[in-house]
C-alpha cells in the first residue's frame, strides 16, 4: 500500500520562466528507501521541501498514509529531516539537541532523557550527549543530526544531501550506517543525492530526475543496467557514448571508423548512412572473447592506462572514438602498454541506441 | 625589507596610539590638578559626592536598559525576517537603520517637539494627546528616540550575527521538530545571537548614557546634560566624570571581548 503520494506535483518560483518541477507523480510503500538522484537544479531538492512543507507545490498534492499534508504547515508534519549542513543548534548539546524535538512537544523530562539514551545508542555516541557541536567531527554532528531527526519517531525521514560535506571514507561508512538504521526502525525515507553511487548503494528505488522531471523510477539494478533514457545511461555510471554511422537497420548494424558491429535490434526510422549515438559501459567491454559467433569487436590502438585501485582503466583510440574499457585488477593481469593494438570484444546486447 | 616594514606598521600604530591616548592622558592629568600644586582624587571625590551624579547616571541607566529591551523587541524579530523571508529588503531596512547617521539629533529632537508637543491628530481627527506633557509620557518619548539612535548600531551587531549563522537551515531544522516561529527565535536564533545582541547592547548603552542633544531639549535629567553643566561649571569634575566614563565604556568593551573569545565556535559546519 502506498505510504507517500505525490500525485501531479508542479512548481513555479516567482519570477521564473520554467518550473523547477514539473508532472511529478512517486508512490512510495511504507518502509522504502527511496533516493532522488539527479544533477544540480534538477528539482530533486526543491521535492524534497516540498515533502517537508518548507516550499508548497504550485498545483499537484501530497498525500501521507492517505492524508493530504499538501498545505500543512511543517512543524504539523511530523516528518524528520536532516540537512547537509547538519543544522545542529550550536548553543545546545548533543542531548539538548537530540531531545529538542520532544521538548518542544512538552513531552515529561524523564521520557525525553530515555529517548535520548536510545538515541546516543542508536548512533554509537553514548558518551559524547554533553559535548557542542563544534566538538564533535562532521561524522559525529551528522549522526547527531539523524538521531535528532528519528528521536520525535517521524512518519517519515528526509535526507538532503546528509553526506555531501563529508570526506569519502567517512561517507561510505556513514550511509551504510544510515541503511542499517533505516532498515532497523523500518522508517520510509526519501534522499536525495547527485551521487549516483550513494544513491545506487543504499537504495531501494531510485528516482532519476533531470531539468524538474522525472527520467526513470526503478531498483538500483534496473537503472544502472536498463536506462531508458539517453539522459540516465549517461548520468548513471560511466559511458561512452560514441558516434557511428548506420551501415544495415534491418540487421541493426553500424559501422565505428570502418569496422561493423551489431546492436540488439534493427534500427528503426534510420536510414543507411545515417549518423547515429550508441552507448557502452565500459566494464561490458574485455579484451578477452567468450568464442560465441554473435560477439561484436572493435581494434584500436591504446592511448592511455589508468590505475584506479580495484579497476585498470583503458583508454583505446579507434577512429576519431575514444573508448574506455575497465577491467578488474588482479596482480595478474595483463596491462596493454601505450601504443599497442587491442581488439575489445562484446555483445550485442551490450550495446544501447541513445538517439533512437 | 620586512623588518624595514614591520618598524614602519609599528611607526603608524605608535602615531595612532598616541592620538587617541594623549588627549584621555592630558584629560587625566587635569582631572588630578584640583587642587593647586598637587596631584590627587578629589574631583573625583567630589563628582561622586554630588547627590546629582548618581541621580542622572542612573536615570540615564534605566532609560538605556528600556531603550535596549524596545531595540531588541523592534529590531530583532525585523533583522531576522529580512534574512530569512525578504532578503530583497535587505537594502532598502539598511538604508532606514542608518538614517540616524544622516538626521542629525537635535533635528531630530525638533520633530519630536513639533509632533508630539501638541495633541496629534490625522485630517482633523484626534488621535494621541500631547505626549510632552507628563514626565511619564516624555520619558516614553526619549526612550522611543534613542531606540532610533540606536538603530545603525544594534541592527548592524543583529544582522552581523545572523549573517554568521546559516538562520534558514536552523529555523527549518527547529520547524521539522515541531517547534512554531516564536519557539525557533526564542530557543534557536535568540541564544545564538547572543554575543552580537550583547554589542549592540552595549554600544546602546554608551550612546545613551553620554547622549546630551535630545535629553537637554526634552528637559530629562540625564547624564549627558548633567556632564555639560560640570563642564560648564566644574572643569576638574567633568574631566574626572569623563575619565569614569572612559573606564566604564574600555570594562564594557572588555566584557565583549571576554565573550566574544569565550563564544568563537562555528555556528555550522564539521571540525
Amino acid at each position: 500500500m502506498t505510504f507517500l503520494a505525490l500525485t501531479n506535483v508542479r512548481k513555479v518560483f516567482p519570477n521564473a520562466t520554467t518550473p523547477a518541477v514539473e508532472d511529478f507523480n512517486l508512490s512510495v510503500q511504507r518502509g522504502e528507501f527511496v533516493s532522488f538522484l539527479g544533477p544540480s537544479g534538477c528539482g530533486k531538492t526543491t521535492t524534497l521541501r516540498m515533502v517537508a512543507g518548507f516550499e508548497f507545490p504550485t498545483s499537484g498534492s501530497i498525500t501521507i498514509d492517505g492524508k493530504d499534508i499538501t498545505g500543512v504547515r511543517p512543524n504539523q508534519r511530523n516528518i524528520g529531516m536532516v540537512f547537509q549542513s547538519y543544522a545542529l543548534f550550536p548553543n545546545m548539546t548533543v542531548a539538548d539537541n537530540i531531545g529538542f524535538g520532544m521538548s518542544v512537544a512538552r513531552a515529561p523530562k524523564p521520557e525525553i532523557k530515555q529517548r535520548v539514551t536510545e538515541m546516543l545508542a542508536l548512533i554509537k555516541l553514548e558518551q559524547l550527549g554533553g559535548r557542542y557541536p563544534y566538538q564533535l567531527s562532521g561524522g559525529q554532528q551528522q549522526r547527531v543530526a539523524l538521531a535528532r531527526a528519528l528521536a520525535l519517531r517521524p512518519q517519515l525521514l528526509l535526507l538532503d544531501e546528509p553526506l555531501s560535506a563529508l570526506d569519502a571514507k567517512i561517507r561510505v561508512s556513514l550511509r551504510n550506517e544510515i541503511r542499517t538504521i533505516q532498515r532497523q526502525l523500518g522508517i520510509t525515507t526519501i534522499y536525495v543525492t547527485h551521487d549516483q553511487e550513494e544513491a545506487l548503494s543504499i537504495s531501494d528505488r531510485v528516482v532519476v530526475m533531470n531539468q524538474g522531471l522525472i527520467e526513470q523510477v526503478g531498483p538500483p539494478f534496473e537503472i544502472y543496467n536498463f536506462p531508458k533514457t539517453a539522459f540516465v545511461a549517461q548520468f548513471v555510471g560511466t559511458l561512452n557514448a560514441i558516434a557511428v554511422t548506420v551501415a544495415d537497420p534491418a540487421a541493426g548494424a553500424v559501422q565505428l571508423a570502418g569496422q561493423t558491429f551489431h546492436l540488439p535490434a534493427a534500427i528503426t526510422q534510420r536510414r543507411a548512412g545515417d549518423g547515429v549515438r550508441v552507448a557502452l559501459r565500459p566494464e561490458l567491454l574485455s579484451p578477452a572473447s567468450t568464442g560465441e559467433g554473435d560477439e561484436n569487436r572493435l581494434t584500436g590502438t591504446v592511448e592511455n592506462v589508468a590505475f584506479l585501485g580495484a579497476v585498470v582503466r583503458v583508454h583505446l583510440r579507434i577512429g576519431d572514438a575514444l573508448l574506455l574499457i575497465d577491467e578488474f585488477n588482479n596482480p595478474h593481469l595483463a596491462v596493454p602498454a601505450i601504443g599497442d593494438t587491442l581488439t575489445v570484444y562484446f555483445h550485442r546486447e551490450s550495446c544501447l541506441l541513445l538517439d533512437a | 625589507m620586512s623588518q624595514r616594514a614591520g618598524w614602519f606598521a609599528w611607526l603608524i600604530f605608535m602615531i595612532g596610539a598616541l592620538y587617541f591616548i594623549l588627549p584621555l592622558f592630558g584629560t587625566f592629568v587635569f582631572s588630578l590638578q584640583k587642587v593647586r600644586g598637587s596631584l590627587g582624587f578629589s574631583a573625583y571625590e567630589a563628582a561622586f559626592a554630588n547627590p546629582d551624579f548618581l541621580r542622572t547616571f542612573l536615570f540615564s541607566s534605566l532609560i538605556a536598559a528600556l531603550t535596549i529591551v524596545t531595540s531588541l523587541a523592534l529590531i530583532v524579530p525585523t533583522a531576522f525576517w529580512v534574512n530569512l523571508r525578504m532578503p530583497r529588503w535587505r537594502g532598502v531596512v539598511e538604508f532606514i537603520t542608518l538614517l540616524p547617521f544622516v538626521i542629525p539629533a537635535i533635528v531630530l529632537v525638533f520633530g519630536i517637539i513639533r509632533t508630539f508637543g501638541k495633541p496629534v491628530t490625522i485630517f482633523g481627527i484626534p488621535l494621541l494627546p500631547s505626549l510632552l506633557n507628563t514626565e511619564l509620557s516624555t520619558n516614553i518619548v526619549l526612550i522611543a528616540a534613542y531606540t532610533v539612535l540606536s538603530l545603525p548600531y544594534m541592527y548592524r551587531a543583529t544582522d552581523n550575527g545572523l549573517r554568521a549563522m546559516d538562520v534558514r537551515t536552523l529555523a527549518e531544522a527547529a520547524q521539522s521538530l515541531g517547534a512554531s516561529w516564536f519557539t525557533v527565535l526564542m530557543r534557536v536564533i535568540l541564544p545564538n545571537l547572543r554575543t552580537a545582541l550583547l554589542s549592540g547592547a552595549l554600544l546602546t548603552f554608551a550612546i545613551v548614557i553620554g547622549e546630551y542633544t535630545i535629553a537637554a531639549f526634552l528637559a530629562r535629567p540625564m547624564f549627558g546634560p548633567y556632564l555639560q553643566l560640570q563642564v560648564r561649571n566644574r572643569a576638574y569634575e567633568a574631566a574626572a566624570l569623563t575619565i569614569v566614563a572612559f573606564a566604564l565604556t574600555w570594562l564594557a568593551m572588555g566584557v565583549i571581548d571576554l565573550i566574544t573569545r569565550q563564544r568563537a565556535t562555528p555556528v555550522t559546519g564539521g571540525r
